[in-house]
């Protein structure tokens, strides 16, 4: 049965790109949402299925050069279905609502709109086949369709420029992954996924590292690790509101589950493994969040706090793996199904953040945080909305994001319990730490955003609040807030399904591991019942205090301003006097470019200080080496001087040369010959 | 004890990061001292006069109380300004110690061999690197000798590391140091004070030839 | 349920111990004990006066902040006995519950629109962020000792033997005596009498509040401080029975209160700008903790 409703699946897109030429605009949006919305339907039916049922497996004859072309549902891609779906749902929906401003511009609109549908369809697919050929042109496809949709606004030149790199980057992504799989084609003959189990089987563990690693780099590209993450910050503040959510929750999921089918299929060493990504996710995460805080743009922030997520993501991921390697169950347990966790809760808060700022945008037409403000007044819908998200992603109870970073703890402070030896003990209490230092930075940065976008006066005073707000720019966003209380409340509704994909990594699952599984869930549970406890405790209190003061009469005055009467929204904190002592203190980090005008004279002129925030490690990975390359290159520009003559003589010589030089080459062998033989 | 004894000592190194004025870390120095007799006391298998002589000595008599009070004495002469003047901010220094002191402990768990007694191992390696750190971050000359200093003290603390007596010639290579280095810095102070007011390392590069 | 009535009663004396200390000090006779709980009352008598910029998060804030600080006493255990919540890893709920609070109360802050407001928030935001570690590796040396996770079985196998645990009972002491003061903004930290612009962290957050809200956020502070002092208590109390465990633990809270008032009576605040470094040291003396307690369940030899 799932065979056929993933056709019907890609059947769906298909029909609604050809209906397209018979429709005016507006009937082909609707094509496009009636067609996600069905997709979805149908997805999650296969989900579900899969979930209750089994593996789901079947497979299509193809051609000699890809060889036959399995696809296997298991829990791993029946997991991920069911994110792609979800944020493809509330994005659709929402970029619907978002796209009306656009109108007129129809051309683009269409070509928006396919790509959308391309990029699910394809999502789909990635999470189905197990062929490696057919798994490169999905991949591919699902490149161009998400570039195609981040680049709706080209007519500006950063948009174009963003897009470009996002998809030169996704280029050599693909060039690591082909390279990975041309190896195992080359070695064993067959680009199914089985091939490659077989492989590493048969290898030494460093081959098989070494496959992981190309593996690991294609994804980790497109995930945005850090070394690899420079895309990420420019193509989101580019793309428009609900690509942004859908990028940040779902495409950079992508390669999380690309890693996660690769250590399900590899087998090496999981203890060199789980060092090196626990490693890396550590510094991603943190890299992420210290560049987040200092960022004005708030596009641009919520995109390096999807670096940071990433990188608990890879906590997990790493957790796992040491789990394995070592033997303990109950850290690969904690390890996989916290990363699977959070891959889930990040797509619904970050998309919910993505979603609300691209409200704030239509609004405000600016994305300078430094020049909104009171924004909760006008709002409100979004502001609630927004701080729901804010305090999801700090990873605070009673929310979702807390669940899943409960459940990495867990993991990492067995291991520490557990561990035999010093360096074990003392590397899980740096990922310890690690987290720890996330959360507090994720706080100080997530409570200015919100604090200076909603609270407090506007700073700038030009900006006017555009109209109310509109129900369908609202209601996806309380969808996923809903979910969001859920799962944080109650994560046991997850949990079978979670258990199950848990169980695909640890085959042999024994009694006491069954008994660790119940604990650990027992524990996730009452985690949500004590947050619900938490919102009755402060509903009950706030009811008593309203009890207590409803005789009293209160009054309403102007901000304390120490005797200062004039208009006080100057003197207000900005952003970036918020994170003036944190930037002070992580300057050897960042790249901050400042432009001050010192204050002179006796009486009081208007004067400026801005910061721009960069990246330092895009200026020195990708800027100076693209310099380095450019320089080396312009010395050949001569070559290039628009005479067709001399174009024509570069074709001579290259004949001549390819006519003379074995010719010349046979003659110095014989030359040599004749010399050794002296 | 001696294990406490030990700690206190990285605290001190800790406290030494990211102390401002000169008189701190003097009084660190002179804690140090003390820390360096009690340890030393401690290790002693066995008790005759002559080997406890030297211990006070070296220890108490010259590194709590006799280089410090001669630096004092020299701070005063020269009327050094009294704060210590970092090239990087102190919270980089703290963090640089504290990863020292990290990398010490991941060092020695690497290291297995049964004469090393590790703990030892740690705090030595922990406190001659961050001697070495003091010297390298400070602008003073002053803070050169007390990062000298030490250096010296993780050096005591690596051949108790190894041996489980003081040998005696460590004893002796230890003292004539710290006595000569004194020694030439007071005298250089001295003279120097006269000719260059600044007791500044920078200046020092004047020296050059070019 | 006992670990909770401990801790509110502890509560209703402990800041008027600090107070009075401070006064004998400095020589004066000083207020009664009960003093600031009467303070208190008065406020929750009192109307308040709203500020125009502010919104609805203003008014829930403080509520929040009470109920955040509630739920992480009632997983503190008393001794053997555990409180209301308890399983493993409880600790990090503790950590994270407590920042919600916080969360809310710097929301609060940017709320007003206020300058001084801003600045206590972000010191507020920063000063936490930098003492999370300290407490973190803290729990984390604990349970490597205990080998177990949850407050409730890390506080009761807790056991002072060798002449080292006894340092590193001191140890671990004495960073959570400095992480209380960070969490509350106390000397040396920050200035509560002044109200200049240089000193302020929390103090200056709740410029705006009054009435019925500043006394929830007084008696707040006043039980996030015998919060602190239960978790120092429960170092000693080990598995005591009732009838030792219960004067010993108000023993710690008095001793607790006193060493806090000295504190702030001889002791000059640090420099603001320095402020980091010196919160950050906590985090590096709570590794050598670590450290020390690897030595002692001999997992590094």
């Amino acid at each position: 049965m799932e065979k056929l409703l993933i056709e019907i699946f890609n059947l769906l897109t298909l029909a609604a790109l050809l209906s397209f030429p018979f429709l005016n605009i507006k009937w082909r949006g609707y094509v496009t949402l009636g067609t996600i919305s069905t997709q979805v339907i149908v997805a999650l039916i296969v989900a579900f299925s899969v979930f209750t049922n089994g593996l789901a497996e079947y497979a299509y004859q193809g051609s000699w050069v890809t060889g036959e072309i399995p696809v296997r549902i298991d829990y791993l891609s029946a997991w991920f279905i069911l994110l792609i779906s979800f944020t493809f749902l509330t994005g659709a929906w929402y970029g619907f609502q978002y796209l009306k401003k656009y109108k007129d511009r129809t051309a683009s609109l269409t070509l928006h709109a396919a790509a959308l549908m391309m990029a699910y369809t394809s999502m789909i697919d990635i999470c189905v086949v197990q062929n490696g050929f057919a798994m490169l042109i999905v991949w591919e496809i699902m490149a161009i369709s998400s570039f195609i949709t981040i680049i709706f606004e080209h007519e500006k030149k950063e948009t174009l420029k963003a897009g470009i790199n996002f998809l030169i980057q996704s280029h050599v992504s693909i060039l690591f992954l082909t390279i990975a799989f041309m190896w195992v084609k080359v070695k064993t003959g067959s680009f199914d996924y089985e091939a490659i189990t077989s492989f590493t089987r048969s290898q030494s563990a460093l081959t098989s590292l070494g496959l992981f690693l190309f593996f690991f780099v294609g994804f980790a590209i497109k995930s945005g690790f850090v070394p690899f993450h420079t895309w990420l910050p420019l193509a989101h503040p580019v793309a428009p509101a609900h690509v942004s959510g859908i990028m940040s929750g779902v495409i950079i999921k992508i390669g999380i589950y690309g890693i996660l089918r690769m250590l399900l299929l590899i087998k090496t060493d999981m203890t060199t493994v789980g060092y090196f990504i626990v490693t890396v996710s550590v510094i991603t995460g943190i890299y992420g969040v210290m560049l987040a805080i200092v960022q004005h743009n708030f596009k641009t922030l919520l995109a390096y706090h999807s670096i940071e997520n990433i990188g608990i993501i890879g906590i997990g991921i790493g957790l796992g793996c040491l789990g394995l390697g070592a033997g303990n169950n109950i850290l690969a347990i904690c390890g996989f199904g916290g990363a699977l966790l959070h891959t889930l809760n990040h797509s619904l808060f970050k998309s919910l953040l993505f979603y609300c700022s691209g409200n704030i945008y239509q609004a405000t037409h600016t994305m300078d945080i430094e020049r909104l403000g009171g924004l909760i007044k006008k709002m409100p819908h979004t502001a609630y909305l927004f701080l729901l998200g804010a305090l999801a992603i700090c990873g605070l109870p009673p929310f979702n994001g807390f669940v899943s970073e409960f459940f990495i703890y867990s993991g990492l402070l067995q291991g520490i319990t557990s561990a035999g030896h010093a360096i074990p003990t003392l590397f899980y209490l740096f990922a310890v730490i690690g987290l720890a230092l996330i959360g507090g930075l994720a706080l100080i940065c997530f409570t200015k955003v919100f604090g200076i976008i909603f609270l407090g006066t506007p700073r700038d005073k030009t900006i006017e609040v555009k109209g109310p707000e509109k129900p369908l720019s609202i209601i996806p966003l309380y969808f996923s807030g809903l979910m969001i209380l859920l799962i944080g409340v109650v994560p046991f509704l997850l949990a079978p399904y979670l258990v199950k994909t848990i169980q695909s990594y640890i085959p042999s699952l024994n009694f006491s591991g069954y008994l660790q599984l119940e604990s650990l869930l027992e524990n996730l549970t009452s985690i949500g019942w004590y947050s619900l406890g938490f919102i009755v405790l402060t509903a009950v209190l706030y009811g008593i205090r309203l009890l207590i003061v409803s005789g009293r009469e209160d009054l309403e005055d102007n901000t304390w301003g120490c005797g200062y009467t004039g208009d006080a929204s100057k003197m207000q904190y900005t952003a970036s006097s918020f994170v003036r002592t944190y930037r002070k203190l992580a300057e050897p980090a960042l790249l901050i470019r400042k432009e001050k005008q010192e204050a002179t004279g006796l009486y009081p002129v208007t004067i400026n200080q801005v910061t721009h925030p960069g990246d330092k490690l895009e200026k020195w990975l990708i800027d100076k080496p693209l310099r380095f390359v450019r320089k080396v290159l312009n010395s050949f520009a001569f070559l290039q001087n628009g005479k067709i003559q001399a174009y024509i003589l570069y074709g001579i010589i290259f004949v001549g040369l390819a006519i003379l030089l074995p010719t010349v080459v046979a003659k110095i062998d014989v030359l040599i010959h004749f010399l050794n033989q002296f | 004890m001696i294990d406490i004894l030990l700690i206190l000592l990285s605290i001190s190194l800790l406290y030494m990061s990211i102390s401002n004025r000169l008189a701190s870390y003097l009084q660190i120095l002179v804690l140090q001292g003390l820390i360096l007799f009690g340890t030393t006391y401690l290790t002693l298998t066995e008790v005759n006069t002559l080997n406890l002589l030297l211990i006070m000595l070296e220890t108490l008599v010259f590194k709590a109380i006799a280089v410090p009070w001669f630096m004092n004495y020299v701070i005063k002469k020269n009327k050094i300004t009294r704060e210590a003047e970092p090239y990087l901010p102190n919270f980089i220094s703290l963090l640089i110690v504290t990863l020292i002191i990290v990398f010490a402990i991941i060092l020695a768990s690497f290291m297995n061999n049964e004469h090393l007694d590790k703990t030892f191992f740690v705090v030595a390696i922990s406190t001659i690197f961050t001697g070495l750190y003091l010297i390298v971050s400070r602008k003073k000359i002053i803070t050169h000798v007390i990062g000298y200093i030490v250096i010296e003290n993780g050096v005591m603390v690596l051949s108790l590391a190894v041996g489980n007596e003081m040998p005696m010639l460590v004893n002796l290579g230890v003292m004539l140091d710290i006595f000569a280095s004194v020694l030439i810095l007071g005298i250089f102070f001295n003279k120097i004070g006269d000719v260059i007011k600044d007791p500044d390392v920078d200046l020092l590069s004047n020296l050059k030839d070019n | 349920m006992i670990s909770l009535i401990l801790i509110l009663l502890a509560s209703l004396f402990f800041m008027g111990i600090v107070v009075r200390t401070k006064s004998i000090t400095s020589g004066r006779k000083g207020p009664g004990l009960l003093q600031p709980l009467k303070d208190v009352l008065r406020l929750l008598k009192k109307g308040s006066i709203y500020s125009k910029t502010t919104s609805f998060i203003f008014r829930i804030a403080p509520t929040t902040y009470l109920a955040s600080v509630l739920m992480a006493i009632l997983m503190i255990p008393h001794g053997n006995t555990p409180g209301i919540i308890s399983f493993e890893n409880d600790f990090v709920m503790f950590a994270y519950i407590l920042s919600f609070g916080k969360f809310m109360t710097i929301v609060a802050a940017l709320d007003t629109g206020s300058s001084f407001e801003g600045m206590g928030a972000s010191r507020e935001g920063l000063y936490s962020m930098l003492v999370e570690p300290a407490f973190f590796i803290l729990m984390g040396s604990f349970a490597l000792f205990t080998g177990h996770t949850s407050f409730q079985s890390i506080f009761s196998l807790l056991h002072f033997g060798s002449n080292i645990s006894y340092m590193l009972g001191a140890m671990a002491t004495f960073v959570f005596v400095l992480i209380a003061m960070v969490e509350n903004s106390r000397m040396p930290f920050d200035d509560p009498e002044t109200h200049l612009e240089l000193t302020m962290v929390h103090e200056v957050m709740i410029l705006d509040n009054s009435g019925f809200d500043l006394g929830l956020i007084t008696y707040t502070t006043y039980l996030k401080f015998s919060m602190y002092g239960a978790l120092i208590a429960n170092l000693f109390i080990g598995r005591l029975p009732l009838q030792y465990s219960i004067p010993l633990f108000f023993v710690t809270q008095f001793l607790f209160a006193v060493a806090v008032g000295l504190i702030e009576s001889f002791r000059a605040r640090f420099r603001m700008g320095h402020n980091p470094q010196y919160i950050f040291i906590l985090s590096s003396v709570a590794m050598l903790l670590f450290f020390g307690i690897l030595l002692l369940t001999g997992k590094f030899i």
